[in-house]
Parts: structure tokens; C-alpha cells; sequence
């Protein structure tokens, strides 16, 4: 069952690392993945470092997580995965950007089953 | 000097006068290249397709039958439109097939090179409307496109083919279908059928400028590229039509070509070892290969019918007689699509690009059809070889130029010509001066191309002397010419890598090796061919390279290169952390 759940958590720490690393080596599909026109100058250097750092650090700390088995390694992407959830809610209510139910009931999940891991997991290392 | 009013006027009108004139005296053109059409493929050259529109045209105009392009369509655009060899204009092959060893080399690129001018750069220099509507397959950055290469206005395909009617990649090395409308990347309207398409925007573009400046149109059709598609009502012409199979329609078009004076009545012609045997097939897949070759028949029957559309246009218009039309091929028929497309394999590909190849709807919206090797010997019919190969039936096609201002009866020429001579002959049709050693500041590769004009108006039997000598190499295959001689080398699948020796007026079929016999001029002419790959920058293929192993391998870098990276890159950082848990 352990297993199983390890299993099931890396791969979203493999989706964050595939996404993350996107951004550097093909910018264009990646921004294109996300919804968003790829920027220019400093546009595009911010619009790659940050979303480049965000989803490869994820991907990093899950993986961390799960061969260390410090608990703490958990909650920094499940923090960042709760936190992406919110700010998509407050963009659709206050700004005017799209609803994204599909991407926030991701975030939410994985954010959830990080948690769920951060006990689990850790306990039994 | 101070000049009066009066004079100022009459010196200005007899300028205007003599403008006015000289436009009237330049005529149109319009050049008209088909895509892997075969050398019998088209009536008055043997076919039993019905092609009135270019029939007329040769009807009264000269029809080539020792014409040669390259044997693959991009180094024959690129000769084509600038009368210098493909390892001097940057496209020695097409890009998808260069080997990457290749392509650092600035003549390996396949994409046009800015050290050579196109004949629409030079005719709209000199006043030309220029437009081009069909396949460009010499580049598709910004600008490499026609727009930037001369032409006014364009409609273009930027790739090798796509699909015939919608915009739809035909192989996966594509994303899309890469269509640009005067240099713009465009969307291709809802009823588009290619051949139809391509004339409907000729026509639009010569119909948009009014006034006295003449016109330069190039249509470079899809057809009859794979995919294979025709309208129905085409291709129900010749449902029946080839019921007899492969081999009695290659013999058929034989003995038709020789009644027409194509080729020597006593030439003879060989069966090309991928030519499999139709009477070994059932009942049910000699349905369907008959139903494959109609359709091509059908495609081929639909693009005459178009241009016959804008011959009558032309006329209706009031502009025939002032035209010169040129047609061609821009090499031999294409084999592609094996004697098998109906197998587990293919069609399960087919279904991931799709497409289908149902014997109901083949040649329809959603099919993909081709007609295999066996069938492109008969499209080739009486040559040897097709299609990439520099065996005849890759290199000979039909060539015809005809228009009241050259002539208005028919003649046949059996001079050998190549494909860099159409521009030089377009350039002195039109009076236009070829470019010396600059062209808009730029140092340019010069032409080594000959007019046909002087041919053409039966002013003398031949360009090429017995001491001229032209070389050609594409993807390892290469031959030599020299008078009625020509060596050839072809690579495997079909082909045996080693130099052969031909009298190709004599035995344009390729049956009968003279290496044995005249050694002498074996030699003579390999020692040529070397002096023209060096002279030329000609590059050795790797031992083990295949044309259609590159394309994938090609394809797959550039169309998935970046995602192997990322997957790459992720197998590694996640392998680590695999190996350091392992470990622990």
C-alpha cells in the first residue's frame, strides 16, 4: 500500500520536473501548455524563472520527500499547490481571468494527497 | 540646354509611348510545374489520362522529350527558379532529408540561398507582375518564403505536400500544414481542393492589377504528390481503366509514346525488380490497385482540367495571345506507399495521422492513397527507375512550352535540356537581362543554365554540345551528361551503387550498359563527374544513408527534439534520486 502511494506521488513530481524543465528548453510550447503567450525581454525572463523555478522546485522537494522521508519536504509543494489554488480563485472572482475548476481540483488533490504523504510516508521511513 | 513646354510633352509622351509598347511586346508568362508527375503521364506523351489542356498546349507549342530535372522536387525548384546547380543555391536535397554531418555546410541547408536570384526577383526588377500560387519547399522562415524571393503575391504551401483538401499535414514529421498568404501564415478556406484552389488565387492575383505591366505566374501544383486525391467525378473516368494492371499499362504507354515520336521505335525498356507480378494477385487487390491508379489518373485528368480553366481565362480576358505558358514536372513519378497499403501496419498508421484508405472513399476527404512502386514504373513508362532515383524515370519528364509568341504549331525535340535552362529561356522571352556577378548588392552564384528560346522557335536542334558536360547529384545518386551519353549511379533499395554507362537517345529506357563496350568513355565521363563534384562542393553521403530513414530521423529531431530533451532530463534528475533510494 506504501508502495502504491509512492508511486502515486511521484508522478506528479515528475509532471512538475517534466513542466519546469520545459521552460527551458522549449519556452514557447511551455507558455503555449499553460495558456499564455510567450513574453518578450523581461517579460520572458521572469515568465521562465519563476514558472521554470516554481514547478522544478516542486518536482525537487516531492522527489526529496520521498527519499529522505522528512515530512517537511511535503508540506513546501503542498503550500505552493494550495496557494496556486486560491490565487486561481481570487483571479477568476476579482480580475476577470477564466475559471479553471480542473486545474484547481488538481492542485487541491495533489496538494491533499502531499499531506496525506507528509504522514503516511515519513511515519514508516 | 533648356527645353520648352512642348517638348517636355512630346519627349514625355514618346516615353510613355514606348513603355506602353515595350509591355505590349514583353509577353506573360506563366510556368506551371506538376509534382511527381511521371514521364508518360500526361496524353500527348503517351498517357491514356485525358489531358485536352496541355494536349493544346503542346498542340501548338514544342514539346521536350529528353528534358531532366533533379529527382526529388526541392533541388529542382531551386535549379528551376535560379538556373544555378542545386550544391551551389542551397538545396543540394530536401531539408527533411539532409544528413545532420551535411547541414553545417552553408550549400547543405536546404533552403535557398541569398548568394543566387530567383527568375521573379529578376522579372520583377524589370517591371513583371510577379505571383506564385502551389508549393514552395525552399524554405519556410520568414524570409525564406516566395514573398521575400521576388514574388508580389503569394499563396504557398512551405513543405514537401500536405493534404489535398484541407489543411492537413500528409506524414508526422509536420504539426500542420504550413500555408502563408503573401508571406502571412494563412488558413485555407472550408471547400479548398488543391488544384482548383491554386488557379482560383491565379486567376485572383492576375485580375487584381488592371493595368499595362505584364505578368509572371508561377503555379507549382500539389498535384500529384502524395497523398493521392482526386474528385470523384474525375476519378469515376477511369474506374475500369486499369484493370489489366501495371505491367500491360507500362507496355501500353510504351508502344502509345513510340506511335508519338517520344522515343526511338526501336527502344526498348526493362522491368524495374520492385515491379510485382499483378497476375499473382487476388481478384479483390487488383480491385484496389486499379481504384489507387484511377484516382492518380483522376488527379492528373482534374489539374488539366484547371488549367484549362485559366487558359480560357486568359483568353476571355484578352490575354492568351501575349502568353507563354511553360509546363513540367518537377521529377518522376513517386513510389511511395509500397504494393501493400492495405496491411495491419499501414493502416494502423494511417488511423494515427487520420487518414483512412477504405476502397469506398480512396481519393476522398480523409483517405490517403498513393500508388507504389509498381504503378510508378508504368507512370514512368518506358524509363527505368522513378522518383529519387537518377535512373530516367526520376530525372525525364515531360517539358512543353508553347504561346503565340513563340509558336502556333506543334514540334517535339529530342535535345537533351535540363531544368537549369528555364530560367535563361524565361529571362529571354521576356528581354530581361541575367544578372552578372551582383544583384541588389550582392555577390550571386552565376546561372549555368542555357536559353531554350532559340530551340523553341526551331532556330537551331540543340543547346548542349558534344564538349558540354552536366553533372547531378542528389542524396548519393548521381549521373553525368555528355551528348547522348550519360552515366548513373543509383543506391540501394533498388538501385547497386555502381557507375553504369547509357545512350539515352538511343535507349532511354536504360537496358543496355555500354560500360563494357566503351570503356573509354566510362572513364572520360567518370573523370568529369569528379570534376564536377569538386567543383561544385558536392558531398559524400554516409555509407549506410537512406533517403527515408533520414526524413524520420529528420523529422522526429525537429518535430519531438525538444520533448525527447525534457523527457531526457527528467529521467536523469529522476534516476538519481531512484538510485540514491536504492541506496538508503
Amino acid at each position: 500500500m506504501l508502495k502504491l502511494l509512492r508511486i502515486i506521488v511521484a508522478l506528479p513530481a515528475i509532471l512538475f520536473l517534466i513542466i519546469g524543465l520545459q521552460w527551458a528548453v522549449d519556452p514557447a510550447a511551455a507558455a503555449e501548455s499553460l495558456g499564455m503567450p510567450l513574453l518578450d525581454g523581461l517579460g520572458r525572463s521572469s515568465q521562465m524563472a519563476d514558472t521554470g523555478a516554481l514547478f522544478i522546485a516542486m518536482g525537487l522537494m516531492i522527489l526529496s520527500g520521498l527519499l529522505t522521508g522528512r515530512k517537511t519536504w511535503f508540506y513546501a509543494p503542498a503550500l505552493m499547490l494550495f496557494l496556486a489554488a486560491a490565487l486561481r480563485l481570487i483571479a477568476w472572482l476579482i480580475h476577470g481571468a477564466a475559471f479553471a475548476p480542473d486545474l484547481i481540483a488538481v492542485e487541491i488533490v495533489v496538494g491533499s494527497l502531499l499531506l496525506i504523504s507528509s504522514q503516511k510516508l515519513a511515519d514508516k521511513q | 540646354m533648356r527645353l520648352s513646354p512642348q517638348a517636355v510633352c512630346i519627349t514625355l509622351l514618346a516615353t510613355l509611348f514606348n513603355l506602353a509598347h515595350a509591355d505590349v511586346a514583353r509577353p506573360n508568362i506563366v510556368l506551371i510545374l506538376a509534382d511527381d508527375l511521371g514521364f508518360s503521364d500526361i496524353a500527348s506523351y503517351g498517357s491514356e489520362i485525358q489531358t485536352p489542356s496541355l494536349d493544346a498546349l503542346a498542340a501548338s507549342g514544342i514539346s521536350f522529350t529528353n528534358y531532366h530535372t533533379a529527382a526529388s522536387c526541392a533541388p529542382t525548384r531551386a535549379m528551376l527558379l535560379t538556373g544555378v546547380d542545386s550544391h551551389k543555391n542551397g538545396v543540394p536535397n530536401i531539408p527533411e532529408s539532409i544528413p545532420p554531418a551535411h547541414q553545417v555546410h552553408e550549400n547543405y541547408r536546404g533552403v535557398l540561398s541569398r548568394n543566387v536570384v530567383t527568375v521573379a526577383s529578376l522579372l520583377q526588377n524589370a517591371g513583371y507582375h510577379t505571383y506564385m500560387a502551389g508549393k514552395w519547399h525552399l524554405g519556410k522562415a520568414r524570409d525564406e518564403l516566395p514573398y521575400r524571393r521576388g514574388f508580389s503575391r503569394t499563396i504557398t504551401l512551405a513543405d514537401t505536400g500536405a493534404d489535398n483538401w484541407e489543411q492537413k499535414p500528409y506524414i508526422p514529421i509536420y504539426e500542420k500544414a504550413n500555408w502563408f498568404a503573401d508571406g502571412e501564415e494563412t488558413t485555407l478556406p472550408e471547400d479548398f481542393y488543391s488544384s482548383e484552389f491554386l488557379i482560383d488565387k491565379t486567376i485572383e492575383f492576375i485580375d487584381s492589377n488592371a493595368d499595362s505591366q505584364p505578368f509572371f505566374a508561377y503555379i507549382p501544383f500539389q498535384a500529384v504528390h502524395i497523398p493521392v486525391q482526386a474528385p470523384k467525378e474525375f476519378t469515376d473516368k477511369y474506374l475500369d481503366t486499369y484493370q489489366q494492371g501495371w505491367t500491360a499499362l507500362r507496355e501500353q504507354r510504351q508502344k502509345r509514346s513510340k506511335e508519338l515520336g517520344i522515343i526511338p521505335a526501336n527502344a526498348e525498356m526493362q522491368t524495374m525488380s520492385s515491379t510485382h507480378d499483378w497476375d499473382s494477385l487476388s481478384a479483390e487487390e487488383k480491385r484496389f490497385h486499379a481504384k489507387r491508379m484511377a484516382i492518380y489518373a483522376g488527379m492528373v485528368d482534374a489539374m488539366d482540367h484547371h488549367i484549362g480553366r485559366l487558359v480560357a481565362h486568359l483568353k476571355a480576358t484578352g490575354r492568351y495571345d501575349n502568353t507563354i505558358f511553360i509546363f513540367s514536372s518537377d521529377n518522376g513519378s513517386e513510389a511511395t506507399g509500397g504494393d501493400n497499403p492495405r496491411s495491419l501496419l499501414n493502416r494502423l498508421g494511417l488511423r494515427m495521422q487520420g487518414y483512412t484508405n477504405d476502397y469506398d472513399t480512396l481519393g476522398s476527404k480523409g483517405s490517403f492513397n498513393t500508388i507504389g512502386p509498381s504503378f510508378a514504373s508504368a507512370a514512368a513508362s518506358p524509363l527505368a527507375y522513378y522518383k529519387f532515383y537518377a535512373g530516367e524515370g526520376g530525372m525525364r519528364v515531360p517539358l512543353i512550352i508553347a504561346g503565340k509568341p513563340i509558336s502556333d504549331k506543334a514540334k517535339l525535340s529530342n535535345a537533351f535540356t535540363f531544368v537549369t535552362d528555364i530560367t535563361p529561356t524565361i529571362l529571354e522571352f521576356t528581354s530581361t537581362p541575367a544578372p552578372t556577378e551582383f544583384f541588389g548588392g550582392r555577390r550571386i552564384v552565376p546561372m549555368i543554365g542555357r536559353s531554350l528560346a532559340a530551340l523553341s522557335r526551331g532556330e537551331v536542334e540543340q543547346v548542349y554540345t558534344e564538349s558540354d558536360y552536366i553533372g547531378y547529384e542528389l542524396g548519393g545518386n548521381a549521373a553525368l551528361f555528355q551528348g547522348p551519353y550519360k552515366i548513373v549511379k543509383n543506391r540501394g533499395p533498388v538501385g547497386d551503387s555502381e557507375w553504369h554507362l547509357f545512350n539515352i537517345v538511343d535507349d532511354p529506357g536504360e537496358t543496355n550498359d555500354l560500360r563494357e563496350a566503351m570503356p573509354d568513355k566510362l572513364a572520360d565521363l567518370l573523370e568529369h563527374y569528379h570534376q564536377y563534384a569538386a567543383e561544385n562542393g558536392v558531398l559524400d553521403v554516409p555509407a549506410n544513408f537512406n533517403g527515408t530513414t533520414q526524413v524520420a530521423i529528420n523529422g522526429i529531431r525537429d518535430r519531438f527534439g525538444k520533448q525527447l530533451l525534457v523527457l531526457l532530463l527528467t529521467s536523469i534528475i529522476c534516476g538519481v534520486f531512484y538510485i540514491l533510494y536504492r541506496r538508503k
